[in-house]
């Protein structure tokens, strides 16, 4: 068995994979030019610097337009819709309101003609009320019963 | 890398927004971070522009960071967030590339202007062991060979226990070799030569 769990398969492999084991990990660590690194950084560095400003005050200015627009919208919509209320053409409600009152006032009139019309004839059917009313009408009531006034022939 | 009291000293400068403080805690972590990256990616660039993003959140959330834990942590757990959300936006076809690029590629990772023919030969060695890994190998031997991060340091951050993480480790090493192995790379004097 070997280091690793294998057979062993010689060391050529094996002394292989500790050099590339160290290889990976002089990646991270090695620097063949700690100038140029350093310039790296730098130019990254600035750039982070010069670049928060830039770009966190125009999003927080486009998140509050977006913010207000959308608050806003219902508010200045309602506004102008009151508005147009008070300036411009009469509501339909208004119309229909006015209408119903117009025909409301002409069945009144209609009510007061009819009644007038109707009214002189209104207490034929009651008698005792109807002496003064009929002689106001120019006319004498009957006082005898119509079948003895005016029979043609004589009772049986 | 800095020592756990000069990095508090250093965070703190930089929350005034201390340029130097700034720019000593890129110095000290982007060629780790972008080594860390780039071998979870197998992408430089991709591995460089990560780094710089979570370098830029980093700083600018320093307000929120809790002293009591490390400040490399924290920015590898954010290099890392940053590394799976791009690489849940890359189509497909990007694995095949990935994959291409490898094959072509001997050069060192990050390094690939400034190394040396050896490095490079190394460098495609070290390439082959971490492809032969899966999650969470490759992310365990990373952070303990490469970043030389703790046992215990690297079950916290992972959420697992300690024993899991040796488990994997010795798995990984396991693997690495037999991708060694078959290589055929098998004398190292082939490599330093």
């Amino acid at each position: 068995m070997n280091l690793f769990g294998g057979e062993d398969r010689g060391h050529g492999p094996q002394r292989m994979l500790v050099r590339v084991l160290l290889a990976l990990r002089c990646e991270a660590r090695r620097s063949p030019d700690p100038a140029v690194d350093r310039l790296r950084a730098e130019q990254l560095a600035d750039r982070i610097i010069a670049e928060l400003p830039r770009s966190v005050l125009p999003l927080g200015i486009a998140a509050l337009l977006v913010v207000a627009v959308v608050c806003i919208g219902p508010l200045a919509r309602d506004a102008v819709t009151e508005r147009k209320a008070l300036v411009g053409p009469t509501p339909v409600a208004t119309v229909v309101e006015a209408g119903i009152r117009e025909q409301g006032a002409a069945l009144q009139d209609g009510f007061a003609t009819i009644r007038a019309i109707v009214e002189p004839f209104a207490g034929s059917g009651s008698a005792p009320a109807d002496g003064a009313s009929a002689g106001s009408r120019g006319f004498a009531p009957c006082s005898d019963p119509p079948c003895d006034a005016a029979a043609p022939f004589p009772r049986s | 890398m800095l020592d756990q009291r000069t990095e508090r000293l250093t965070i703190q400068r930089a929350r005034q927004g201390d340029r130097e403080a700034i720019t000593a805690l890129i110095q000290a972590y982007q060629r780790p971070l972008e080594a860390f990256l780039f071998r979870l990616c197998g992408k430089p660039e991709l591995a460089e522009d990560l780094a710089q993003e979570a370098f830029v959140r980093v700083i600018r959330s320093l307000d929120r960071f809790d002293d009591q834990y490390r400040f490399s942590t924290w920015l590898f757990t954010i290099g890392k967030r940053l590394l799976v959300n791009a690489q849940q936006k890359m189509r497909p076809a990007s694995d095949s590339e990935t994959v291409e690029y490898r094959a072509d590629d001997t050069r060192t990772p990050l390094l690939a202007v400034e190394s040396a023919e050896r490095d490079q030969r190394i460098g495609t060695l070290v390439q082959i062991a971490i492809d032969s890994l899966v999650s969470p190998q490759r992310e365990i031997v990373l952070l303990f060979h490469q970043q030389g991060w703790p046992v215990q340091r690297i079950a916290t951050e992972l959420g697992m226990p300690e024993g899991t993480v040796k488990s994997h480790l010795f798995r990984a090493r396991r693997r690495m070799l037999f991708a060694i192995e078959q290589s055929g790379v098998s004398n190292p004097e082939e490599v330093l030569r």
